[in-house]
């Protein structure tokens, strides 16, 4: 994966700056925000059914070995060849080879997060090898030569003009027209020849069913199953955190997924796949691979992020979140942006790295409102935030800071003195009842201004208030 | 080490020694899925097929009854006129479409890159969510759902579902087929700036002809 060029902060300013940016994302995320509340108050057993959800994934998450184990007997009885990445590098290598041993020269992919984890898109492309994104959104970021900024509308930073702009260069012939109609049929056209001609399709997953050995997928446009049927060969990656027990626990977790996804009730295309093609079948491709990824998860197993394994990636943490909702999310650096990408970051690229994501959060607790498998997020973003001060990753200033306050704070006189000297000096600074610019806080009174405070401290005026209760006695 | 040896050591070290028996994950497992109608939705009516054609229309899905199943062709010829098609189309090669009389239309069984009309049989319907499954096979290919512009759907009435849990039953045991599909309503996207377009790569139109009283 790509070091982030800038730090979080620069990359979070650029996106404050652009005001197109922000009206994409008011867009998307305000109409998922209504369409998954309206879905929720449809469904009245919605919160029984999340409590279900997240059981079922606690119940996998505790006996993941136990499902691992049958996954792979089950999907290996029905042809498939299931390897093992213990890393991001060693799954790439996987992929790598199948393709170099088919002699593939066209790839189709359908949308999958975890191809964007372990660096997929680069690797085939060191390899030689074209890749193709059928996702219609994903084809526009990999016109535009991006990474997804949401885990379901990885294009949604991109407006309706700059879509036409990407598609008048990367269409032969453009499209007619700069309306969404005429462009989703401008891509469903320039998209058909490269399904009936890649050698090698990859998808994801959203389940692993162990009692069956079949991996599902869901989209609502159909390129999964465009991806995964004509060619020779069909590769799955997927995170080993995405077993269920059987097919009714997966439509469990579904009814979870979509609405709190889309706000929809089912995805328009829900797809088992079992296996390479049978004897005697229609059609499906020759050879079936399911590469099975750790990187981390087993860590996670192990500690206090144990729940995030839950995560059925439906974003709807990401919609809910104010920060999200002001910077998008290119800014957060990663694979996964948003609270579930502040807690999955420091774990993919390390926490010296991505430090700041943990403290990008208000602590609002809207995510954790909203998550259909109740992972409590702001209590992971703490956790980090924790684990950053533990590991001395803190900035200097910073800890220096913290130092001296905790030192001040545990000398009640001291502390009285201080905030004496400090409300009187903000005072001076205000005018007209706000404070605008305050040295050595630039960064925080740039967009705010602060009130004015009153002339004394609050004990300053309660030893008053006592003083004149007492005298009349 | 291999890694998987690598991953299961790690599991195993997280999880502790004491692990439980088969039989008691299973047990587990099952008790997940008691109880579902406290945890699913409602049928949108008493009534099946009611219930079934009221969720498929909300997602743009047309229905139309047919009596029985020699009635199919006439109904589709009604299709096709109504869309200014062609009274040609890619049929499904199974045996209960073969014997229709196919009169004045013509099939074929292979499928163009741009096929305009295909024909096939769902195998069951699921009330809950207006969902029709279909399984790949000798007689199924699974592109006859997905490249056509008009993907028209045959089911029988007696093959309706109340629940999703219902076909995981109807299926428990049977060897699975190498695709197993839920289609629910005409492919569709909201990636371009959220406004929503049907027939993004799979079917624009999705038309189920019930048969059966
Ligand atoms: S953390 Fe919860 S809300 Fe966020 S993507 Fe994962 S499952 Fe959805």
């Amino acid at each position: 994966m790509d070091a982030p060029q800038l730090a979080f902060k620069e990359r979070a300013a650029a996106a404050l700056a652009d005001g197109a940016l922000k009206i994409a994302i008011d867009r998307t995320t305000g109409n998922a925000e209504r369409k998954r509340a309206a879905a929720v108050a449809a469904f009245p057993e919605f919160e029984a059914a999340r409590a279900r959800g997240k059981a079922i994934k606690d119940h996998v998450i505790a006996h993941l070995d136990h499902y691992l184990e049958m996954f792979e007997r089950n999907a290996t009885a029905a042809g498939a060849q299931v390897h093992w990445a213990a890393d991001d590098a060693e799954a790439r290598a996987i992929v790598t080879r199948i393709c170099l041993d088919a002699r593939a020269k066209l790839v189709t992919r359908s949308k999958s997060m975890l191809g964007e984890e372990i660096g997929l898109p680069h690797a085939l492309a060191d390899a030689g090898i074209e890749r193709v994104e059928t996702d219609l959104a994903e084809h526009i970021i990999q016109l535009a030569g991006e990474r997804p900024s949401h885990i379901v509308w990885p294009a949604m930073h991109r407006t309706r003009e700059q879509v036409a702009q990407l598609f008048k260069v990367g269409h032969v012939p453009p499209p007619a027209a700069e309306d969404p109609a005429t462009m989703v049929q401008s891509a469903r056209r320039e998209l058909r020849a490269k399904f009936l001609g890649a050698d090698i399709g990859i998808s994801g997953a959203n389940f692993l069913v162990a009692d069956t050995g079949a991996t599902c997928t869901v989209t609502n446009e159909g390129n999964a199953e465009l991806t995964t049927t004509p060619p020779r060969v069909h590769i799955v990656t997927a995170g080993i955190e995405k077993l269920v027990p059987s097919t009714a626990h997966a439509f469990a977790l579904l009814r979870l997924l979509v609405r709190s996804a889309t706000g929809g009730e089912m995805t328009q295309y829900t797809t088992f796949h079992h296996g390479p093609r049978r004897e005697g079948d229609a059609d499906g491709p020759e050879e079936m691979h399911i590469v099975l990824v750790d990187n981390g998860r087993t860590r996670m197993l192990g500690d206090e992020f144990r729940a995030m394994l839950r995560c059925i990636r439906c974003g709807a943490c990401m919609n809910h979140c104010v920060v999200y909702r002001q910077i998008g999310g290119h800014a957060y650096g990663g694979t996964y942006p948003g609270p579930m990408g502040a807690v999955l970051t420091p774990v993919l690229d390390g926490l010296a790295q991505s430090r700041d994501l943990a403290h990008a959060c208000t602590m609002n607790g809207r995510c954790a409102e909203v998550c259909p498998v109740g992972i409590p997020l702001p209590t992971l973003l703490r956790a980090w935030r924790t684990r950053s001060w533990r590991e001395r990753l803190e900035p200097g200033s910073l800890r220096v800071g913290l130092g001296l306050w905790a030192m001040v704070a545990r000398r009640p006189r001291l502390y009285r003195l201080a905030s004496r000297i400090g409300v009187r000096a903000l005072r001076l600074m205000g005018r007209r009842g706000w404070v605008r610019s305050l040295p050595l806080a630039k960064g925080w009174t740039a967009y705010r201004d602060m009130p004015r405070p009153a002339g004394r401290t609050f004990m300053e005026q309660y030893r008053a208030e006592q003083a004149g209760r007492r005298a009349p006695e | 080490m291999t890694s998987r040896e690598r991953i299961f050591a790690a599991i195993r070290d997280s999880l502790g020694p004491r692990r439980a028996a088969p039989q008691a994950i299973a047990a587990e497992a099952a008790v997940l899925l008691e109880n579902p109608q406290a945890t699913r939705p409602r049928l949108a009516a008493p009534d099946l097929a009611e219930a079934f054609a009221l969720k498929a229309k909300a997602l743009g899905t047309t229905i139309d009854h047919v009596p029985d199943m020699a009635g199919v062709p006439a109904a589709l010829r009604r299709y096709l006129d109504a869309q200014g098609l062609p009274p040609a189309l890619a049929l499904q090669p199974a045996a209960e479409l073969a014997v229709l009389n196919w009169e004045g239309i013509a099939t074929h069984p292979s499928l163009a890159p741009d096929e305009p009309v295909g024909l096939g049989l769902a195998l069951w319907g699921i009330a809950e969510s207006g969902s029709l499954v279909i399984h790949s096979g000798a007689d199924n290919p699974v592109l006859l759902a997905f490249l056509p512009l008009h993907h028209v759907v045959v089911l029988r009435r007696d093959r309706l579902l109340p629940h999703l849990e219902d076909y995981a039953a109807a299926v428990q045991g049977a060897h699975p087929p190498r695709n197993a599909i839920l289609i629910t309503g005409p492919s569709g996207t909201t990636d371009i700036e959220g406004s929503y377009v049907r027939g993004a790569h799979g079917p624009g139109f999705l038309h189920v002809l019930l048969v059966g009283s």
